[in-house]
């Protein structure tokens, strides 16, 4: 473990500097995280409830945190837990509705007011939708993120095996929505 | 990666069609340092309570100082003044100083 890390760890498990060292945690992976669950979740709205229920549970967390993996590896986990969570309880306040979980997804995307970007951007986001959630994880992690696979691995706990896997389908699958629309 | 003439990854690129509101992520961090209860002004104050008082005193000190010293100066030379004369008075007798005095009002 690298110093810094370990400093930090030893702040979150002293209980007069475990506030200061949250903040500055915080403000260090709010960033990322924001862009993690966005991808999946798509509306900003949506991804502000998701991030925060993320850092609240790891604050109240923090006595449950053994330090056997890295802060950054553990927040990662949260915070994909409480996008699929989110998108599973979404589905299931969905169910009634005439629309399948795709079109609520693409009407949820393209109702956002923080959507812009390229024609050939907002295609390819629409391509993802209709990836299973856990495809478009990963899917999202490797091509936008560039994590590697032993990475996802810790954070999503599959194996690199299943997630090459995983991406290759995604990218094939991406690839014939492409060519079958021109 | 290359999908088909028109439509490629590499033309896509990896930029997200996404944006936030201004300032949001500031807003974010303040929000949260909210609901754990932290205060970062307080927390990261150098400055305690007890350094004020001992600052106030230190001037308090300073201040007064001075002035206490110059009053005390000024009543010691007073005092010596005051006993200069008594001195001098004590040293001449009675006939003299009234002789003095008289010459003074005849020279008027």
């Amino acid at each position: 473990m690298d110093p810094a890390e370990k400093d930090l760890q030893l702040q979150l498990s002293q209980p007069k500097k475990r506030a200061a060292a949250f903040s500055s945690l915080v403000r260090s992976y709010q960033e990322r995280l924001y862009w993690h669950i966005r991808k999946m979740v798509l509306s900003h709205d949506d991804t502000n409830d998701v991030l925060q229920n993320t850092f609240m549970k790891a604050w109240n967390g923090l006595d449950g945190f053994r330090g056997d993996s890295q802060v950054s590896t553990w927040l990662y986990r949260i915070a994909t837990n409480e996008t699929l969570t989110f998108l599973a309880n979404k589905r299931m306040r969905n169910l009634q509705s005439m629309d399948g979980d795709e079109d609520l997804m693409l009407q949820n995307l393209q109702a956002d007011t923080y959507m812009n970007g390229t024609e050939l951007q907002q295609k390819l986001q629409k391509a993802i939708l209709t990836l299973p959630d856990k495809q478009r994880l990963v899917f999202n992690m490797k091509y936008f993120d560039d994590i590697t696979y032993e990475q996802m691995e810790t954070i999503l706990g599959t194996s690199v095996g299943a997630l090459k896997a995983s991406y290759h389908h995604a990218v094939k699958k991406i690839e014939k929505i492409f060519s079958e629309e021109d | 990666m290359k999908t088909n003439k028109n439509i490629s990854f590499e033309e896509i690129g990896k930029e997200l069609p996404f944006s936030v509101p201004d300032n949001y992520f500031e807003q974010f961090a303040n929000q949260i340092d909210k609901q754990i209860g932290y205060n970062s002004t307080r927390s990261h104050k150098i400055f305690r309570p007890w350094m004020y008082a001992a600052a106030a005193i230190f001037v308090g000190v300073m201040v007064l100082t001075p002035i206490f010293y110059t009053n005390n100066n000024q009543r010691n030379v007073a005092k010596n003044t005051d006993n200069y004369e008594t001195y001098v008075l004590s040293q001449v007798d009675e006939t003299a100083l009234l002789d003095c005095y008289v010459d003074n009002n005849s020279k008027k």
